[in-house]
């Protein structure tokens, strides 16, 4: 298989396994390409891709951005407050206004689910989803399980705990999906009111004890709280909250095994987890950042393929 | 006007000639002869037949938007009444969704006459409250003597029970029927669709079916307090269907009826993120379904409305969250209860849902089917195949998400005293 199965990325949802294995394949390449003293290559050249945000975000933009010139595309960058969003223009116009100056790709950041798959289908262009509210976050997901298979050499029969606020993340939502169709078990550990009601639904173990998450997982992905996201008070306080939930050097090293941290960043350093543990050697973090650039590119490279 | 109905099959149980096999004559807007079927056709008549076609008393929708005044460019009174004809309705229940609100008597009026005299029968519902604002009670009596048949505040639910009380109290003097709708706002917050495994998966806020259910169980206690008539709009929860079924068992003075698209679908028709099944309240599960249907059967559901809500293009197609909610259903009403319950629930009771309750519910006279009576008729043929096509809709809107599919059943004609169209 040398292409990918559908037009768009918009969710990890619609994939099928041939494919995120393609695009990890592809990343490996890329990675190679981005550790290289000169990191571009022309595969993208003549290939415009823009990338629209219509909520705040700074390293997923970077990654993006720097995905594409990597591949030397030429990229043109909206965001939402500079634009004639505020004006009460609606997406399709605004997007189609984008298209009509001989753009072939849109990343886009949307507030509200749904949005990638509503453009999609409004639009001529392939579309990436780069967040859709609490939908899906697909090249977070990819990039995460390529991280995990860098580490342990596979994804297939891990066991990967997600903890923190399941039902603000779309993170959350597209790892599960991800991990999943890769062969790994998930748990998501959380406050109860911060996971969705119906989450056992997606074929996930549910624990609201941290300790028991961590000692029976490989890999703990510490999510963000989105505060930002909250319209309203799920949990009394950030203490309490670190109290039950924060991750701190002395549990991880009361375990008995060494299990591999993850954050999709950015940190709120001695919220989800403390200082030390997010520099340990245990942690990937930074890795994950890395393997963000490389994913994308694949991505990138492969929906392009489908563009010509 | 000579209408010659041939070889139809009567669903009427009023009448002596329910559930038999006649031609119907009808005649200056009257039902003139009910006879055995013959060959022979009265001269100037016009002839309706077909395949297994039935006739009951004309269908009234108790649910419908038809936007005028203040929002002619979705709907106006005139494409209303179009719609409800094409939908085989002679009579609907508008709600006061209009700007201005049918808060006081002038607007009663204002739709009685510029609906006077047409095919289809519009009967005004009046506000609860001034604006809909669940404050001060509207002026109940003066509305109700206009000819306002039912009070409610549709979509804005009495989040004040103090207000409950005062105007089921103050209705109980002259019979005034409320309708409410029944949602707590702050339990179903910002949601977008049912909480369930589908709102999971799409990553949608949900409302959740306690919102429903919370909101009926206390105003079921408000009116065993009170006393009065109330009437529960598009129920939609397993657990609103089990609080109402022990209501009428305590025999309380409950009405209630479900939406049409309730029966058919359930919150699985999301996944594609499709805002004509933006609905409210929200297509529920599976569950929620079977047990609407079952509350259906054993009568704890009354009547079945369209709840046609129309909307323009531009509060649809957007990003989900932002779409309003609301599809309209006058045109495919009958299409998808019938395609929901053919196999479940019998003809005549289905019948009943859609052609005498809700008439019983607002105290209107049911039409009979006899000889010499005024006729008001649906014939439809409850077997026939249909496409929904955007032409085969006379709103003005077409926030539909039936379009283009199949449903089986249609109406053929409606006749209401010297008016009919033949569909």
């Amino acid at each position: 298989m040398s292409n990918l199965t559908t037009k768009h990325l918009l969710g990890i949802k619609d994939l099928q396994k041939e494919d995120i294995e393609l695009i990890f394949r592809t990343a490996d390449n890329f990675k190679e390409v981005i550790n290289r003293p000169i990191k571009k290559v022309p595969s993208l050249r003549d290939v415009t891709i823009a990338n629209l945000f219509f909520e705040n975000s700074t390293r997923t933009r970077l990654s993006f951005e720097l995905a594409e010139r990597r591949l030397s595309a030429d990229v043109i960058n909206f965001a939402a407050s500079s634009s004639s969003v505020s004006k009460g223009e609606t997406l399709i116009d605004t997007v189609n206004n984008i298209l009509a100056m001989k753009v072939d790709i849109i990343v886009m950041r949307h507030p509200n689910p749904g949005a990638a798959v509503f453009l999609a289908k409004h639009v001529d262009a392939s579309i990436v989803n780069a967040g859709d509210g609490a939908h899906e976050h697909p090249t977070q997901a990819l990039l995460d399980a390529y991280s995990i298979r860098e580490k342990f050499g596979k994804v297939d029969g891990l066991k990967v705990a997600i903890v923190g606020d399941i039902l603000h993340s779309r993170v959350a939502l597209s790892n599960i999906f991800c991990l999943q169709k890769l062969g790994a078990e998930v748990m998501v550990c959380g406050p109860e009111t911060l996971l969705p009601k119906h989450v056992a639904s997606l074929g996930v173990k549910v624990e609201k004890d941290l300790r028991k998450a961590l000692e029976w997982c490989d890999v703990a992905n510490m999510l963000r709280i989105q505060l930002e996201r909250q319209d309203i008070r799920y949990f009394p306080s950030i203490r309490e909250y670190v109290m039950r939930y924060g991750l701190n050097k002395s549990l991880l090293d009361s375990l008995d095994k060494k299990i591999t941290i993850m954050h999709p960043g950015p940190i709120n350093r001695g919220v989800e987890i403390t200082s030390d543990v997010a520099d340990s050697d245990q942690a990937i973090i930074l890795d994950q950042v890395e393997n963000g650039v490389a994913t994308r590119m694949a991505v990138l490279y492969l929906l392009a393929g489908r563009v010509e | 006007m000579n209408l010659l109905i041939r070889s139809v099959h009567i669903f009427d149980p009023g009448s002596p000639f329910h559930q038999t096999i006649k031609d119907l004559l009808v005649a200056d807007g009257r039902i003139s002869a009910i006879t055995d079927h013959s060959e022979k056709i009265p001269e100037g008549s016009t002839v309706i037949s077909g395949e297994g076609l039935c006739v009951s008393p004309g269908w009234f929708d108790l649910h419908v938007h038809f936007s005028e005044p203040g929002f002619e460019f979705r709907e106006d009174l005139q494409s209303g009444m179009a719609a409800a004809a094409q939908g085989g309705f002679t009579g609907v229940l508008c709600m006061p969704t209009t700007q201005p609100p049918i808060h006081s008597k002038s607007e009663v009026e204002f739709i009685l006459k510029r609906t006077a005299g047409q095919l289809v029968e519009v009967h005004p519902a009046g506000c609860i409250t001034v604006n809909r604002e669940g404050k001060e009670l509207a002026e109940l009596y003066d509305m109700w003597l206009s000819g306002a048949k039912a009070f409610t505040d549709d979509q804005h639910p009495l989040r004040n029970a103090g207000v409950l009380v005062r105007a089921l109290t103050y209705c109980k003097d002259f019979g005034g029927r409320l309708m409410v709708y029944a949602e707590d706002k702050d339990l179903s917050a910002k949601g977008q669709m049912n909480e369930g495994p589908s709102s999971t998966l799409l990553g949608l806020k949900g409302m959740p079916a306690l919102a429903e259910s919370v909101m009926i169980a206390r105003d079921l206690q408000v009116l065993a307090y009170s006393g009065g008539a109330l009437h529960f709009s598009t129920v939609s929860t397993a657990e609103g269907v089990a609080l109402i079924r022990a209501a009428k068992k305590q025999g309380l003075n409950v009405t209630a009826d479900v939406a049409a698209y309730h029966l058919l679908l359930d919150d699985s028709v999301l996944s594609e993120f499709d805002t004509n099944y933006k609905v409210k309240p929200p297509i529920r599960s599976n569950i929620d379904r079977n047990e609407l249907i079952a509350g259906l059967q054993d009568g704890t559901l009354d009547a079945i409305t369209t709840d046609h809500r129309p909307l323009d293009i531009e509060a649809k197609q957007k990003e989900y969250d932002l779409a309003d909610f609301g599809m309209v259903g006058l045109e495919t009403g009958f299409g998808v209860l019938n395609t929901a319950l053919k196999d479940k629930i019998s003809l005549e009771r289905i019948i009943d849902a859609i052609a005498i309750q809700p008439r019983r519910i607002l105290g209107l006279t049911t039409p009979t089917i006899r000889e010499g009576s005024t006729a008001n008729l649906t014939v439809f043929s409850p077997n026939e195949s249909w496409t929904v096509t955007r032409s085969a809709l006379k709103s003005r809107s077409a926030n539909s998400p039936f379009i283009g599919q199949t449903l089986t059943g249609r109406p053929v004609a409606v006749i209401n005293g010297n008016r009919y169209a033949i569909l």
